[in-house]
């Protein structure tokens, strides 16, 4: 418990205050947010400990601390007095840089390393614009008083600049109000607006690190996930879809903001999602806009079910007590390649297989979990972990990442060892069993998603490639890999938006000119064969043809 | 002083177009890419419907071209156009100045290790409509193996977004009924199965051999598209269709697979089309200036087409569109100065 | 004409007059796809599903455009959507959507 508080503490100050996962993406956007969050929480926290210090029986007025240069005439040759006021100074100079970065950014969005930025609503606007107005305002307003309430090293010297031109002290005052009403603006706009994520986003860490999910698209966490949404727009450029323009409008970004307004046609948005996770992986809030569009899914697409009896008159016929066990599922049927080379490598390092759906499969049921129909995919996972079990294997070995990751997370096999193959050749090579010939040419590595993103296998095959070969770099790669376009997840795109994808992906594969592509999934492997200029290959095909 | 006119593509069309140009009096170069004249001709046994030899069809296409000046090996670099002449550099580094110039590009098989669930270069026993015939001709392909059971797969790579090649090849299915009869003269033994998705027995005797290959030789036709193959552990092959007329899934163990791969655009007419200032369709092929009153010629004045470089096309009528194609040329030069 | 309740023709007749038009076009709408399947089978050939049960997506689509949408269910149900026939349909026909609509739109009824 002790330590939960403490991580959530560290999360809030880290995620919150700091920005820690936007100065990963890019330091200049993570500077930019850092500043005025980091900023802003300084004026408010020194704000507070100058009225206790200063005017101890106003402590506890609210306004007192935001306008406190107003009410009160110190002066800064205090010793305590200049201390703080310069840190009020500095860190109104600090957010002032922040404003003026995220000012420029709505202009120039690239040199903060994002392509697109949000297409803001009414709401966002006012709270934007009276975000941007209300430090340059305090500090001209700070500015005008500073000789009569103190200041320090920015607002002094802006009050000498300032009583060249303007002597009556009449005109201050339209200043603070204009401070007044930015601030007063942006409070009542905040609701209404994407900057509801401040408030919301310490609620959804503590949540999160009490280890809360969601189990409806609109419950407690799910709207604290919803809210948390700053708009940031980062998800944009992650999206595979986007790189064709117009399916910008599906990006989770806009998704969670057609949730937040209840709209119906958040529906059709999460149903063209790929489900890739990209988006997830590079949400500076953490928020699981995938599992919110599978619960959408689960919640609109309510059908009579089908039936599914005729598995129960389905009997085991397999034995493998002495051997490891494979399962190819639906896909890698029609990749023949794939099982082929992994049964030319286990006979090599001399290890006994059992091929569990060699007469056809009954699918993993990760397809039905990911179209919504959970209980249904409930059936066919009984069906084979019943299957699964009865054949007394220890290790199972998968080549479909769809498959993996549905084994690993829902199928409950304890006992049994439940492996990839490409991490499982691997660890024939490492162990000693198989011997690679290692030659002269290049491959680039394609991340499944569901194998990279979805189960965090990213140096096993990269390791394995890199004893048969070189190992070139992909644009984008690892938890960056950007989807073959054939993902099971989306529903409703089309054969030629999946094209798109593919190319797109292909582009960032290519990019160092490798030789051959290798992957390590049915699906990506037919995706991308059909539009690659180079040999695509799996893992397993491009193992076995350097077998000695 | 003769009018000269640049051929691209050594293949029938190409040939055919050179010895009409020839006989018109004008002065004909072939450029081809290959070290041999006669394109896929070449690699061909027999001719549908009639079963005419390949060899000495190309041979008779030869005959005319004897002295006409041919480059083997040899691509186009560069085009230029001034006025009506076309200033042509070739990879050799000659250069030739024309009046008028044919692409006569042809196509290309399909690659068929793309379709990866029919299990080209996967399993000894499948091979394309281009190896039956090169076995015809060479009479040996250590993958056929007296086999007891024949089965041919219309439509691979045609007629398939997934192959991105969406039009029909026109020539596989009546190539796949004359193969499958031949393989049958020479196997009398084996069961010979057609997959197909609809039989197009257009022209002129195909309708014959058709009938011929059902009633003679006992050819059967499964109205289904293969969808999966498989390999069992003697190493036959299992083959996964839909039975569409019965409804039924079907499987059939087989010794012998045949893909009949269709015709697909060259992967260098885009490179070629952009030093022509042509335009391609989305196909790939290139585009004629009016698909029906000027299907031999392109946008630009000078620039002729002929056989399959604009689409899939028969032999007969590649060769019938070189003949349309000289006489187009033989028009469009008579009028200049 | 006037409806008795009862008819001369033969029931095994398929009956392009009284099609539920209205639900083949809410399908086409939802999903395009529907409109362009040339019948090869493939879908058939492939499937996880059909492999054990009646499941043929060809029959559903064809079924459905003769108006005989109880047979047509009937062939749909047991579906693991699973995807194999998006990947072998040789007309890029967004099955998994299809299938999903088709359930929707006729299976309630």
């Amino acid at each position: 418990m002790p330590a939960t508080l403490f991580k959530t503490f560290k999360d809030i100050i880290a995620d919150c205050l700091i920005h820690v996962q936007i100065f990963k993406k890019n330091i200049l956007l993570g500077y930019m947010h850092f500043s005025i969050a980091f900023g802003w929480f300084m004026l408010i926290l020194v704000g507070h400990i100058e009225v206790m210090i200063y005017t101890p029986q106003r402590n506890g007025v609210l306004y007192y601390p935001v306008f406190f240069r107003y009410f009160v005439m110190e002066t800064h040759e205090t010793l305590r007095g200049s201390f703080f006021f310069f840190l009020m100074d500095l860190s109104l100079l600090l957010v002032l840089t922040g404003i003026g970065l995220a000012i420029y950014k709505r202009f120039h969005s690239r040199i903060l390393g994002m392509r697109r930025t949000t297409k803001l609503r009414l709401g966002d606007k006012i709270a934007l614009y009276s975000l941007w107005a209300i430090f340059p305002l305090r500090l001209l307003a700070e500015s005008f008083t500073a000789n009569i309430s103190g200041g320090s090293f920015l607002t002094i010297s802006i009050n000498h600049l300032l009583n060249a031109f303007v002597t009556n002290p009449d005109h201050i005052l339209p200043v603070w109000w204009g401070y007044s009403w930015a601030l007063g603006l942006f409070l009542f706009a905040l609701p209404f607006s994407r900057y509801m994520h401040i408030p919301t986003e310490i609620l959804l860490i503590v949540l999160r690190n009490a280890g809360i999910k969601s189990s409806v698209s609109r419950d407690g966490y799910a709207e604290s996930e919803i809210y948390s949404c700053s708009r940031c727009g980062i998800c944009i450029d992650a999206c595979p879809m986007t790189s064709k323009k117009r399916n910008i409008k599906f990006s989770s970004v806009y998704f969670i903001r057609l949730l937040r307004r209840r709209s119906t046609e958040s529906l059709a948005t999460a149903d063209k999602c790929l489900m890739c996770n990209k988006c997830v992986d590079a949400c500076p809030v953490g928020i699981d806009s995938t599992r919110l569009k599978l619960l959408k899914r689960q919640e609109m697409h309510v059908r009579s079910r089908t039936d599914y009896e005729y598995l129960q008159s389905i009997e085991n016929k397999i034995d493998a007590t002495d051997s490891v066990l494979y399962y190819a599922g639906c896909m890698t049927h029609l990749t023949p390649a794939i099982y082929k080379s992994l049964f030319k490598i286990l006979k090599s390092a001399n290890i006994k297989y059992t091929f569990l759906d060699i007469d056809g499969s009954i699918c993993c049921g990760r397809p039905l979990f990911m179209s919504g129909d959970k209980e249904s995919a409930k059936e066919l996972i009984n069906k084979n972990r019943e299957l699964i079990r009865s054949s007394g294997c220890k290790t199972l070995i998968l080549s479909c990442p769809i498959c993996y990751k549905f084994f690993k997370e829902e199928y409950k096999l304890d006992g049994i060892d439940i492996v990839h193959h490409s991490v499982y050749i691997n660890n024939l090579l490492t162990s000693g069993n198989i011997k690679l010939h290692k030659g002269i040419g290049s491959f680039v590595f394609h991340d499944p998603c569901e194998l990279g993103r979805g189960s965090g296998i990213y140096n096993e095959p990269r390791e394995l490639l890199s004893a048969i070969g070189i190992v070139k770099e992909a644009s984008q790669e690892k938890n960056l890999s950007i989807c073959c376009g054939g993902s099971l997840g989306s529903l409703t795109l089309s054969f030629s938006e999946r094209e798109q994808i593919a190319k797109s992906s292909l582009n960032s594969l290519l990019t160092n000119n490798p030789d051959k592509l290798i992957t390590a999934c049915p699906l990506c492997l037919k995706s991308f064969s059909t539009y690659n200029t180079i040999p695509t290959r799996d893992i397993a095909q491009i193992v076995s043809e350097n077998l000695i | 002083m003769n009018k000269q006119v640049l051929v691209i593509g050594g293949g029938p069309a190409g040939l055919e177009a050179a010895g009409q140009l020839e006989n018109l009096g004008y002065k004909a170069y072939i450029v081809e890419k290959s070290d041999k004249l006669g394109g896929h001709l070449l690699k061909w046994d027999r001719l549908f419907p009639e079963s005419i030899s390949a060899a000495e069809t190309l041979q008779k296409l030869l005959e005319p071209v004897g002295h006409i000046t041919t480059f083997l090996d040899c691509t186009v670099v560069s085009v230029s156009k001034t006025g009506e002449h076309f200033s042509v550099q070739l990879s050799n580094d000659a250069t030739l100045n024309v009046s008028a110039i044919i692409v006569s590009a042809g196509f290309s098989l399909f690659p068929a290790e793309k379709k990866e669930e029919y299990g080209y270069n996967i399993y000894n026993r499948v091979i394309t409509s281009a190896d039956l015939e090169d076995f015809f001709k060479t009479g040996s392909d250590s993958r056929i193996q007296n086999p007891k059971s024949v089965g041919f797969v219309h439509c691979v790579g045609s007629r398939d977004e997934k192959a991105c090649n969406r039009q029909c090849s026109k020539v596989c299915c009546i190539t796949a009924v004359k193969q499958a009869c031949e393989i049958k003269e020479q196997y009398p033994d084996a069961d010979i199965y057609c997959f197909y998705m609809d039989l197009r027995m257009y022209g002129r005797g195909y309708e014959d051999l058709y009938l011929e290959a059902q009633s003679k030789y006992g050819i059967r036709f499964i109205r289904g598209r293969v969808s999966e193959v498989a390999e069992d552990e003697t190493g036959k092959l299992v083959i996964k269709a839909e039975d569409t007329l019965s409804s039924k899934p079907l499987k059939i163990t087989l010794d012998l697979l045949v893909l009949m791969v269709g015709m697909i655009k060259n992967a260098d007419n885009e490179n070629l089309s952009s030093l022509l200032n042509t335009r391609l369709g989305d196909d790939g092929f290139f585009q004629s200036a009016s698909p029906i009153l000027r299907s031999t010629e392109g946008e630009i004045a000078g620039i002729f087409f002929a056989g399959a470089s604009t689409g899939p096309k028969t032999l007969p009528e590649s060769i019938n569109e070189a003949k349309a194609s000289a006489l187009a040329i033989h028009g469009y030069l008579s009028k200049q100065k | 004409m006037i409806d008795f309740g009862y008819s001369l023709t033969s029931s095994s007749r398929i009956s392009l007059d009284n099609i539920n038009q209205k639900k083949l076009k809410k399908i086409t709408a939802v999903e395009p796809d529907f409109l362009k399947c040339m019948a090869c089978g493939s879908c058939a050939a492939s499937c996880s599903a059909g492999n054990f049960t009646k499941v043929n997506l060809r029959m559903v689509i064809l079924l459905l455009n003769r108006g005989m949408e109880k047979e047509a269910i009937a062939l749909i149900e047991g579906c693991m959507l699973c995807g194999k026939c998006t990947l072998v349909c040789p007309r890029g026909i967004n099955t998994r959507n299809l299938i999903i609509n088709i359930l929707k739109i006729y299976k309630e009824v």
